[in-house]
């Protein structure tokens, strides 16, 4: 292969393992956010998931138990939340940056407290590449998208399922209904409160197994805020993926290929400096939401409690 | 009765955080005393200490008066950590480039150019919500990302300091820099001027007709707009104060504390000072309070670490559960009233 | 099938709503259910439908007596409601919409070809044409009615009540609409109209029960009766005349001026070529049943809708194009039907909503600032000389009774010297106390010289305190009458109806 395919493959591989985790958290909170919930704590619920594995796979030794107790531990994060957001009827945006803050304190005071005295670094084995037979042989496109590990896997796996749910099922319609019309849907008889409460759930879950991943794959230890604003990018994705979880994947692609493409760059001695590239996904989350002025596709009641009692 | 169930509704939410706090130090395994007389220490053991309270809490104070502002409007300034990124910048470009001027008219510019700058990047979500009814949460949370490698960019580009590798800007001349009100501690006199706006947005707030527009516009938007009052407007200008204050949390960490710019100038403040202007109940006189209990907790908190091994995440743990509780409040009260929001 | 409702009755909070109230509807049939806003009909049909719990009374569906606990029941027995206000989602197709909450086979992978199939197959038996695969956002008000109907028939209901159906269609629309009742008519389905549109009434309906004040008047065949009679039922005889003397007024130089105003929504007149001429010191009542326009002519007086044509004017001065600011500071009064919404700050306490729209008066200020001891004690001014009921001016309003809480907005407003008042459903939800207290406050003020434009769906309101009395119909101004000796109620009665006002 000519060098700047090697070059085009090695980049892809690596946005790739950049858009996972941003892809898992970013799926989690299209569903909260269809059923009208808005989540900004999507980083703490990583950041737990991040912690919990790590401490499950070191006791038990065992890393599939260590990933389901992350995303256990996000599922409870996101229980929290709907029902601060939800039953209490509190203001979302301000529940999320408080869960956030939560986490960051209890999983840096946990990890000092079981791992603080160790000499070296406590770390795990991370997950085994697992190349796909006969797909990762296709030139650029499989060793990118094909030989990575199974979470990975899983996650398109994840991708087609859920799109499939959300446009195809009779749940995503339902989804759809109690974040758009609240009162109509529980009208025809949709409870609109479980419907929440699931969909925040199921955002914490996968936010904590984003988490998992980033520990398990990515680093293979723990250190204090692993995924140092990983979450926050993961919401800029939500937003210009519009709530579609394969668009939300591209996005994220895209996101890790402008990291990527960043190293190239400085290496061919062109000299943009790193930080606009770390501006860009927010950038382009500004210019998308100034461009959706009038034709905005939120939910209708996004963010906003849903009481049955209130007048209309 | 009435006053006994009043005052449990206060005990129950902290005697719950304080029931975390001990579960987390039993964990560890702490002598509960120890733990206490180093926190007790690390606030009032000598004046350095006392002085570090007063650090810590003015840009708490500063940004958290500005988010109390937009609340009474009924606006989440999540944009704030931004604003006050940009505040510092604008500042730093001013103290850098005024080399020779007077002290007096120096600190002022840097503070006026903290203002503008805040309140313009404050302006975009501001006018986004006023004119077409975006969400100014997700707007500012990207703004404030924008607004953090900026600052990167700048203290390795235009406000570089040419004499260090390391990227920052010129350390400030002495005429930059704040005077210390405490000597022998690093208190500034930037809590004053926090102090000076709190009282003046209290009486503007409360006693003036034009912030009782604002605090109308937060209550009932269309009872204020069926009265003649343009709450749009009155949206805009909420977010110009709000982003003006940060800019001055920004001016007075670079120029009171830090005496240049650099990465990392603001631990997250702008989102702490949201938590903050909540716990304060919107108030001016509440935010003074909380973000002074808040620097307590932290400097006590870092004590405590130092001396008695308790992790300083601890802060960070109270804080998210005394917010939680602060939000559950109505659930735990004992006579339940009505739903509130912020 | 034939349903029969027996000796219904219903009270709200001690207050009785319906009493002793029979109803039938069978298949085949369309039945008209006539009244004016507080008559009972949507009560009633609340009953039917399972929304509300009657407290006395029997419903028998096929001679076999059924209870009717919830919507849900309603519909498994076959009965469906289409509200005024629909429960649709905006972005859903209208097949989603129709089978929404419902687990068809194949759930939840429902067969949206199969399903979209039935649903056209539905709609061509019945005349109504929907599009399973349009999104509701993009349907006209009229396909969005027929999409609520499908959503009943999908469900196998055979008996349908519709809350005035037409109260939101263009007069084309309408047209298809009764094309379509025709069709479910003529499929066996039964229909029950809610409605007040006599001349409406009279083009479709089979049968017609008019129900005043909680009771049923009259009970009948469309050929036993006429427009006079449905009138006469509607409004009945024993209203009240006013007490007070007439005055004579002079219409050249009025206060308020409303010239051919026209206020379009979505190809929708809400207000149509809407003219009217209040004079100083008048007191002019619009009656009409609720949802007839009301709203926007309050509104389009006091600036919070534009209009799309003709002048608005205060005093000869033209004030259609300026801000509600500038039109409220020329002298005008606004006390809207909805204070919690409109007019009342919930939260806060009754000095600081005294002055919502006072706060640049220098009345209450000192050196610019607000002074909270003259506010305070003009506040209290007030509340001692309107009786407003509240524990100290630190109240939050929100805990004062509904009848204080308008007393006190009728304070705030009547305080200032108004050249005009624009009052709408005064008194609705008043005990008769504060009722007579606000009544007597208009009736002061204009004696004193402000015109007062009153809106309200109360008739004897409307009959007690007017001088001249007009009634909007869809948005149109029916016609004038003088509340003098020689006023014929009847007249009132078919404007409200649907009929211009015919001067013999």
């Amino acid at each position: 292969m000519s060098k700047s395919l090697i070059l085009l493959t090695s980049s892809l591989f690596a946005a790739v393992r950049m858009a996972v985790p941003l892809s898992y958290a970013g799926i989690g909170e299209s569903v909260a956010q269809t059923s009208g919930v808005l989540n900004i704590g999507v980083e703490g619920m990583m950041l737990s998931g991040a912690f919990f594995s790590f401490f499950m796979t070191f006791y038990s030794g065992s890393v599939v138990l260590g990933i389901l107790f992350g995303m256990l531990a996000g599922m409870v994060f996101g229980l929290l939340h709907a029902y601060i957001s939800v039953t209490a009827k509190q203001n979302q945006t301000i529940s999320g940056l408080a869960i956030n803050f939560l986490v960051l304190g209890l999983t840096s005071f946990f990890f000092l407290v079981f791992f603080g005295d160790a000499t070296s670094l406590p770390s795990i084995e991370t997950l085994p590449v697992l190349p796909i037979p006969l797909l990762s042989r296709i030139p650029v496109i499989g060793p990118a998208f094909f030989s990575h590990d199974i979470l990975t896997y899983i996650l398109y796996l994840v991708m087609v399922l859920s799109t499939i749910y959300l446009k195809k099922t009779d749940y995503g319609t339902s989804l759809e209904a109690v974040g758009e019309n609240p009162r109509a849907a529980d009208t025809a008889g949709i409870n609109v409160n479980k419907t929440r409460y699931l969909a925040s759930m199921f955002n914490g879950l996968l936010c904590g197994l984003a988490g998992s991943y980033m520990m398990v794959v990515q680093f293979g230890f723990y250190i204090e805020n692993l995924t140092a604003g990983r979450g926050y990018i993961a919401l800029a994705a939500v937003t210009l993926g519009r709530r579609n979880p394969i668009a939300v994947f591209f996005v994220s692609l895209l996101i890790g290929m402008t990291e990527g493409l960043q190293f190239t760059l400085q290496s061919i001695g062109v000299p943009i400096p790193s930080q606009i590239f770390s501006m860009m996904p927010y950038l382009v989350a500004v210019i998308v939401l100034l461009l959706s002025i009038g034709r905005s596709n939120d939910p209708q009641t996004l963010g906003q409690p849903y009481d049955r009692m209130e007048r209309e | 009765m009435q006053r006994l169930k009043r005052s449990l509704n206060y005990l129950i939410p902290a005697g719950i955080v304080l029931a975390v706090i001990i579960v987390l130090l039993l964990i560890i395994g702490a002598d509960i005393g120890h733990v206490l007389n180093s926190f007790a220490g690390g606030l009032f053991g000598n004046r350095y200490q006392v002085g570090e309270i007063f650090v810590k809490a003015t840009p708490l104070l500063l940004v958290g008066l500005g988010c109390a502002i937009g609340f009474n409007c009924g606006l989440v300034n999540l944009g704030a950590e931004g604003q006050l990124y940009m505040g510092a910048v604008a500042a730093t470009a001013v103290a850098v480039n005024g080399e020779g001027m007077p002290k007096l008219l120096l600190l002022l510019l840097m503070m006026l150019a903290g203002i503008v700058a805040g309140g313009l990047w404050a302006l975009i979500p501001g006018i986004m919500k006023a004119k077409f009814g975006l969400s100014e949460v997700i707007m500012g949370l990207m703004l404030n990302y924008i607004a953090i490698h900026f600052n990167s960019l700048s203290i390795r580009t235009f406000l570089k300091d040419p004499d260090y590798p390391f990227p920052m800007s010129k350390t400030f001349s002495p005429a930059a820099q704040l005077p210390i009100f405490l000597e022998r501690t690093r208190f500034h006199a930037g809590f004053l001027i926090a102090l000076i706006l709190a009282f003046i947005i209290w009486v503007f707030l409360w006693k003036s007709p034009k912030g009782f527009e604002i605090r109308a516009c937060g209550c009932n938007p269309r009872a204020s707009h069926c009265v003649g009052i343009n709450v749009n407007r009155n949206l805009i200008m909420a977010s110009l104060f709000s982003g003006g204050l940060a800019g001055i949390a920004g001016f007075v960490e670079v120029a009171g504390v830090q005496h240049k710019l650099m990465d990392g100038i603001s631990s997250n403040y702008g989102y702490l000072a949201i938590m903050v202007a909540l716990l304060g109940k919107k108030h001016p006189f509440g935010v003074i309070i909380v973000s002074i209990l808040l620097g307590m907790l932290e400097i006590g908190g870092l004590a405590a670490q130092r001396q008695a091994g308790i992790p300083n995440s601890i802060t960070s743990v109270i804080l998210g559960a005394v917010v939680v509780v602060f939000l559950l409040r109505d659930r735990i009260a004992i006579n339940k009233q009505g739903v509130t929001n912020v | 099938m034939k349903i029969e409702m027996t000796n219904i009755s219903k009270a709200f909070f001690g207050t009785p709503v319906l009493e002793g109230v029979d109803f039938s509807i069978e298949s085949g049939e369309v039945h008209a259910l006539l009244g004016e806003n507080g008559a009972g009909k949507t009560t009633l049909m609340n009953i039917l439908y399972g929304f509300y719990e009657k407290d006395g009374g029997d419903i028998y569906i096929d001679g076999e007596k059924v209870l009717i606990d919830s919507p849900k029941t309603a519909l498994e027995l076959g009965i469906g409601m289409v509200h005024q206000h629909f429960q649709l989602v905006e972005t859903l197709t209208v097949g989603e919409t129709i089978t929404l909450g419902l687990k068809e086979e194949g759930y939840p992978f429902s067969n949206r070809k199969q399903i979209n199939r039935r649903i056209l197959d539905l709609s061509s038996q019945y005349g109504l044409e929907v599009d399973p695969r349009k999104r509701i956002k993009n349907l006209s008000v009229g396909e969005r009615q027929r999409v609520e109907i499908m959503k009943l028939l999908y469900r196998s209901a055979k008996i349908l009540i519709l809350d005035e159906p037409t109260a939101v269609l263009s007069p084309p629309e309408i047209e298809t609409f009764f094309d379509v009742l025709a069709q479910l008519k003529a499929a066996g389905h039964g229909i029950v109209i809610i409605t007040h549109k006599i001349k409406e009434v009279e083009q479709i309906s089979d049968m017609i029960t008019v129900l005043r004040d909680g009771k049923c008047v009259l009970n009948c065949n469309l050929k036993e009766t006429d427009e006079s009679c449905l009138s006469q039922a509607m409004i009945g005889r024993t209203l009240k005349r006013r007490e007070r003397e007439m005055r004579q007024f002079d219409l050249e130089k009025p206060c308020l001026e409303l010239q051919e105003v026209t206020i379009c929504e979505d190809k929708l007149q809400v207000l149509d070529s809407f003219s009217l001429k209040i004079a100083p010191g008048e007191i002019v009542g619009v009656a009409g049943v609720d949802g007839n326009g009301q709203q926007a002519l309050a509104e389009s007086i006091i600036g919070i809708q534009g209009v799309t044509s003709g002048k608005v004017l205060l005093n000869g001065e033209e004030i259609q194009s300026l801000s509600i600011l500038k039109r409220l500071n020329k002298g005008i009064g606004y006390i809207p039907a909805d204070r919690h919404q409109d007019a009342l700050l919930l939260s806060m306490d009754l000095n600081q909503n005294m002055l919502l729209k006072k706060h640049f008066n220098s009345r209450y200020l000192k050196h610019g600032l607000i002074d909270d001891k003259k506010t305070d004690e003009y506040t209290r001014n007030l509340v001692d000389k309107y009786h407003i009921k509240a524990i100290s001016n630190e109240q939050a309003i929100r805990y004062l009774s509904g009848g204080n809480q308008q007393k006190f907005v009728l304070a705030r407003e009547l305080d200032a010297g108004l050249k005009l008042l624009v009052v709408f459903q005064p008194t609705r939800g008043l005990d008769m106390g504060a009722t007579e207290f606000v009544q007597n406050q208009l009736v002061e003020l204009s004696q004193q010289g402000t015109a007062v434009l009153l809106i309200s769906t109360d008739l004897q309101e409307i009959m007690s305190l007017s001088d001249r009395i007009t009634v909007i119909y869809k948005g149109q101004n029916m016609g004038e009458l003088s509340n003098d000796g020689d006023l014929d109620v009847l007249k009132i009665g078919y404007m409200m109806g649907g009929s211009k006002n015919a001067t013999a």
